[in-house]
């Protein structure tokens, strides 16, 4: 741990404490799991950003059925291939954690299902979230007649305005009213 | 679904269209849906073309020009000459200026400052949702920067949202600061350059006024958070179980691992009660009278640790061990005060923490928590993100799948059910309730018998034989028993019973165990209460012995339930019967017992001081025992949900009838009851309260603190007192009750609301459309606006504009489009060459402000019914008489030139209204005679107001 801490430096840890919700050790941790990461040569460089693949080798992530997504949504990336570098990791591990607000939680949510990134969730953002919770091959999938009621559904349910879709307020408006989501909507290294 | 067909679920147009997110952009509240998450994959992302390369944004110009052009125009905006604009004079103090113009080195690329408006915009909304409210009547008419989307509109809401975020940070305390910066949904260099702005406007400001007070405060605070962080961190340090919860969740989700941290909470609060007892009771008693002063015929014999009789009888561990004496040593230490106000300060807390921690999770998981809809959003935010288990995925997969199935099915047949099913099921509740009535009152019956059986039997002799020690075990065994045994009864009959949804089962379920345990302890309190404590010579101590014996005993048998009812039932479900199944693990009924142990050890805290030490001990095994159990035997739970709100429930449990009831016990011995007269700190008194009477006057004797005196008599003493208090808190809790009356009432009209601007928007959507359809024709009659133009504008009144005008824009670009598709068919086929992409969106300015001289005029006939909204309207009516000046000018134009190419003129136009905005600015700046909108849009209104006048004079000229 203590040659970690001196890694970091206090006043980036104490900056990563104050833009972030992880605490002391949460962040050391999290510098430690992200160095391990890195390739011997990456190391010495000062703004490592680690390819999707091998974030998606931590154990917290591997069986995550939203695991690229995570990674597109909060990767700072140009090139849009979902790395990660070590400020976009702890941003990850911020909003998962345990004492993020439920606005960041339900914002971060909204991206991550907006699998088009179009800023709503139509009915195809819908779909593939259902697939993704269901699991993707042939004989799990719902049939695409339960499917269409299904995502009725949920419109019915959330489209406040009915415009066919759903936007990140009419979201967070049914997140506000699933108190389950605060205490699963978490990651915890 | 017919309301979707309307709302263009199944219109393909609606779908493909691009402009369908410019009117969610300015329809919804939060305008952070349309953030251009910059890094946007695929070809759907058309919002991200501030990062796409130039030819790309290129390519799309036809489709989506308006907004390339909105786009381009941010990017190619340097951010120094946005900040010395002269151009919104709402912005204009120097705060603003020095804002922005302090951190030149910092990393405000271009890139940045793409992404930075709508980001921006989003965090604000986000970020404090009252603030943003607020921001949003500062720009009536639904965000009219969409509505004149502009270069300078674009700006002047880049400044703004930043400026604004920038000064509202500013103005906030550190703490709040940070925490506000935290909370803002933004990567995190953005945050950190958020962050480096105020930081340096602080210092800036800071080194104006600099004084060694402030810098003080500052250090102070910094200390102070420096500390705080360091606090946290050691707290997570000292966290126990860390990593088994953590596999816990991995393997078996939330809803298990409640469980657990159900059970760490109430260790917590065992430790806490344990040190409280041991250090104010215990220890004084100790270091004054180390050796209990035990009957020399009295020897340990091992089966003391079962019963606690004995050996034990006279040593601290019960009330007969303590003293009344007010001991002099090196302070004065009176232990009959130390005794009483010790255990009522101990009861007080834990009632002010449960109270506190219920109220906290009733507010999150219970009235925000939306009791109609358990279906699809429910099962789809409720994935896991704890779980890491490849196995338990896939599980959670599979039972996620069922439960979306079921819901479905739920929905389809909860209309028909016949009358005689329902009687059938009526008839099945009220047998089941009825059977389970009845066994907890015989289970408290028999326990009634039992007591009384054993009160004849037992004499109030120090040394009992081995074999009458070993019959006091026969109550706690029979108790825990029935403890063990009834609840499975309980099971098998909601086998029978057909709930509609698993919530009511499980919710009867746990109110028939409440049932059970309330009966059997209220049984054993009134044997107490009434038969010990009259014939025995130190009763207390002996109700002590009982309830040791109580908690010993459940903690066996809490072994041995979860032998049974985890272990032999996977070695059922695996070996002998694969039909059951691996067993789940009961979160309902294991709280239950956790509730009930943790009652037995409340009420015992007056008798028996140390019981919390048995109780750590009972709880630290019972931990691993269930860990060890539950991965060794469960699967885990197939249905998901509602996690949080059972937490909430069980809190309350322990609060509502076991809490009380421990504590209505408690307070019934302390003044009621007559203590024993030969043992404890209260021997001699009428009653325990007694000794606070006493401390009373021995005080107004002797010491010189009369104000303790007079607060007893005067406050503690009087009725006059309490019944004030509750009325004040009657008063309270109406006028509260009255107010969320109201919130009710706004909720339910706001909720309206939306949904009327919903119906706004498919109602304008299907005119358009129909316009569309029949749109070249037309569209020189229909652009012809001057019947309306002799309208007065005062008899706008429209609240719903805002919605509607936005939805209008949006179908607008849409027609745009069209347009330059017919337009270059006109001009043969040649495509628009990029350079002229500047001219398109003049163009769209051009038609929109054309068709929003119609638009507002249906719309004014649609929500004439509306109610009015001031603020809105006055901008809404500068607005639209702009638009339909506009529209008149550009109509006469287009009356007198069809022919030439259009695009190009378009483009004059705008040079010619830069230009106009630059010289000149003083002629017409005072003229707005209509112009009472707030600070904010009133930067637009100019722009605005820039561009017809522009245009004037272009016609002038023409």
């Amino acid at each position: 741990m203590g040659t970690t801490a001196s890694q970091l430096g206090k006043d980036m840890l104490s900056e990563y404490q104050e833009l972030t919700f992880l605490t002391k050790q949460e962040i050391l941790l999290a510098h430690k799991r992200f160095t391990e990461l890195l390739t011997k040569d990456e190391k010495d460089l000062p703004n490592n950003r680690v390819p999707m693949e091998r974030i998606l080798t931590l154990p917290e992530l591997k069986s995550n059925p939203f695991r690229k997504r995570i990674c597109n949504v909060f990767s700072t990336s140009e090139y849009k291939d979902g790395g990660l570098t070590f400020e976009d990791f702890l941003d990850l591990l911020s909003a998962f954690s345990d004492s993020a607000t439920l606005e960041i939680k339900s914002h971060y949510a909204f991206r991550i299902f907006d699998f088009d990134d179009d800023g709503t969730l139509d009915c195809g953002d819908l779909e593939k979230l259902v697939n993704c919770l269901t699991g993707e091959t042939d004989d799990t999938r719902l049939t695409p007649e339960e499917m269409r009621q299904l995502i009725n559904n949920i419109l019915e349910e959330s489209d406040i305005d009915k415009d066919g879709t759903v936007n990140l307020s009419e979201f967070q408006h049914v997140i506000s009213r699933s108190p389950d989501f605060v205490s699963s909507f978490k990651i915890v290294l | 679904m017919t309301s979707y067909s309307n709302g263009g679920l199944f219109n393909p147009a609606y779908h493909d269209s691009e402009t369908l997110e410019i009117d969610r952009r300015s329809s919804s509240k939060t305008p952070l849906h349309t953030n251009p998450y910059a890094r946007g994959e695929g070809a759907d992302g058309h919002y991200s073309t501030g990062q796409i390369s130039s030819d790309d944004a290129l390519r799309r110009v036809p489709r989506g020009g308006w907004q390339e052009e909105s786009w381009r125009g941010r990017e190619s905006l340097p951010m120094g000459h946005i900040s010395t604009r002269p151009r919104s004079p709402s912005w204009q103090h120097d705060i603003n200026h020095s804002t922005f113009q302090i951190p030149p080195d910092s990393q405000y690329d271009r890139s940045l400052s793409i992404r930075l408006p709508s980001t921006t915009s989003g965090n604000m909304t986000m970020r404090r949702r009252r603030i943003s409210m607020r921001r949003m009547s500062m720009f009536p008419n639904g965000d009219p920067n969409h509505v004149a989307f502009t270069e300078d509109a674009i700006r002047n809401e880049m400044e703004n949202e930043e400026q604004n975020l920038v000064k509202e940070l500013v103005a906030l305390s550190t703490r709040d600061r940070i925490w506000a910066i935290r909370d803002l949904p933004m990567s995190f260099d953005e945050k950190k350059h958020i962050r480096s702005q105020v930081l340096a406007f602080k210092s800036a400001k800071k080194s104006r006024q600099f004084t060694c007070f402030a810098d003080c405060s500052e250090n102070m605070s910094l200390s102070f958070r420096r500390c705080g962080y360091g606090i946290r961190s050691a707290r997570q340090t000292l966290e126990l179980w860390q990593g088994i919860m953590k596999e816990i969740g991995g393997t078996f989700g939330t809803s298990v691992l409640s469980y657990f941290m159900f059970l760490k909470w109430l260790l917590m609060f065992n430790i806490f009660s344990f040190l409280v007892n041991f250090g104010f009771i215990t220890i004084p008693q100790l270091v004054y009278s180390p050796w209990p002063n035990i009957s020399p015929n009295v020897s340990f014999r091992g089966l003391e640790i079962l019963t606690g009789a004995g050996y034990f009888n006279n040593t601290v561990m019960y009330y007969g061990g303590y003293s009344n004496e007010t001991k002099v040593h090196l302070v004065e230490y009176n232990m009959q005060l130390a005794y009483f106000f010790t255990i009522a300060v101990y009861m007080v807390l834990c009632g002010i923490a449960l109270i506190f921690s219920m109220a906290s999770s009733f507010k999150t998981n219970y009235v925000l928590a939306d009791p109609a809809s358990n279906s699809a959003w429910q099962l789809l935010c409720s994935w896991d993100f704890n779980i890491t288990n490849d196995k338990a995925v896939r599980q959670r997969k599979n039972n996620l799948r069922v439960q979306l199935k079921e819901s479905m099915s739920e929905k389809a047949q909860r209309e028909r059910l016949s009358l005689s099913e329902s009687l059938k099921h009526f008839g099945v509740y009220l047998g089941a309730w009825l059977l389970s009535t009845s066994l907890a009152v015989g289970s408290g019956a028999s326990i009634y018998y039992l007591c009384q059986f054993e009160q004849q039997r037992a004499t109030d002799s120090a040394n009992w034989s081995l074999l009458q020690e070993a019959e006091t075990l026969l109550v706690p065994f029979v108790v825990s028993l029935m403890n063990l045994v009834v609840p499975l009864f309980y099971s098998l009959f909601n086998k029978f019973e057909h709930y509609s949804s698993q919530r009511k089962q499980i919710y009867a379920l746990v109110v028939r165990n409440v049932l059970l345990k309330m009966s059997i302890l209220a049984v054993l309190c009134y044997n107490w209460m009434n038969v010990v404590a009259v014939k025995f010579s130190c009763w207390e101590s002996m109700v002590g012995q009982a309830l040791y014996r109580l908690v010993i005993v459940d903690f066996l048998f809490l072994m041995l339930g979860s032998f049974f009812g985890e272990f032999l039932s996977n070695v059922i479900g695996t070996r002998l019967l694969p039909r059951l199944g691996v067993p789940e693990f009961d979160v309902a009924r294991n709280v239950l017992e956790l509730i009930y142990a943790q009652t037995l050890a409340w009420i015992g805290i007056y008798f028996s001081p140390l019981l919390p030490a048995i109780q750590i001990l009972k709880f630290f095994i019972l931990f691993y025992l269930k860990k060890v159990s539950l991965t060794q035997n469960c699967q885990p739970p197939r249905r998901s949900g509602r996690a949080a709100q059972m937490q909430t429930i069980f809190i309350a449990l322990l609060f509502f009838p076991f809490f009380v009831g421990a504590v209505s016990m408690v307070a019934f011995t302390a003044w009621s009851l007559t203590p024993s007269e030969h043992c404890g700190p209260f021997r001699g008194l009428n009653s325990t309260y007694n000794v606070v009477e006493v401390w009373m006057v021995h005080l107004k004797e002797t010491s010189s603190s009369h104000w303790v005196v007079w607060i007893y008599q005067n406050v503690i003493r009087s009725e006059i007192f309490y019944f004030l208090i509750s009325l004040i808190i009657i008063v309270i809790i109406y006028i509260f009750w009255q107010v969320t009356r109201g919130r009710k009432l706004r909720i339910r009209v706001l909720r309206e609301q939306i949904v009327n601007e919903g119906k706004d928007k498919s109602f304008l959507l299907e005119r358009l459309q129909n316009l569309q359809k029949s749109h070249p024709d037309k569209r020189s009659k229909q652009k012809n606006p001057k019947k309306h133009s002799k309208r007065r504008p005062d008899d706008h009144s429209s609240g719903g504009q805002s919605t509607s005008n936005a939805m209008i824009q949006a179908l607008l670009a849409r027609q745009q489009l069209e347009k330059e598709e017919e337009e270059r068919l006109s001009t043969g086929g040649v495509p628009v060459p990029s350079d002229i992409s500047s001219s398109s969106s003049a163009l769209i300015q051009a038609m929109q402000a054309r068709q929003r001289a119609e638009g507002q005029e249906r719309n004014e006939h649609y929500s004439a019914g509306y109610y009015e909204s001031p603020t809105n309207t006055s901008s809404a009516v500068t607005q639209a008489m702009q638009a339909r000046q506009r529209a008149q000018v550009e109509g006469t134009y287009d009356a007198s030139d069809p022919t030439s190419s259009v695009s190009s003129v378009m483009m004059q136009v705008m040079q010619a209204r830069q230009r106009a905005e630059e010289e000149d600015r003083p002629q017409w700046v005072p003229a707005p005679p209509q112009n009472p909108a707030p600070a904010g849009s009133s930067a637009l209104i100019q722009a605005m107001l820039a561009r017809q006048q522009a245009q004037n004079e272009y016609d002038d000229g023409y």
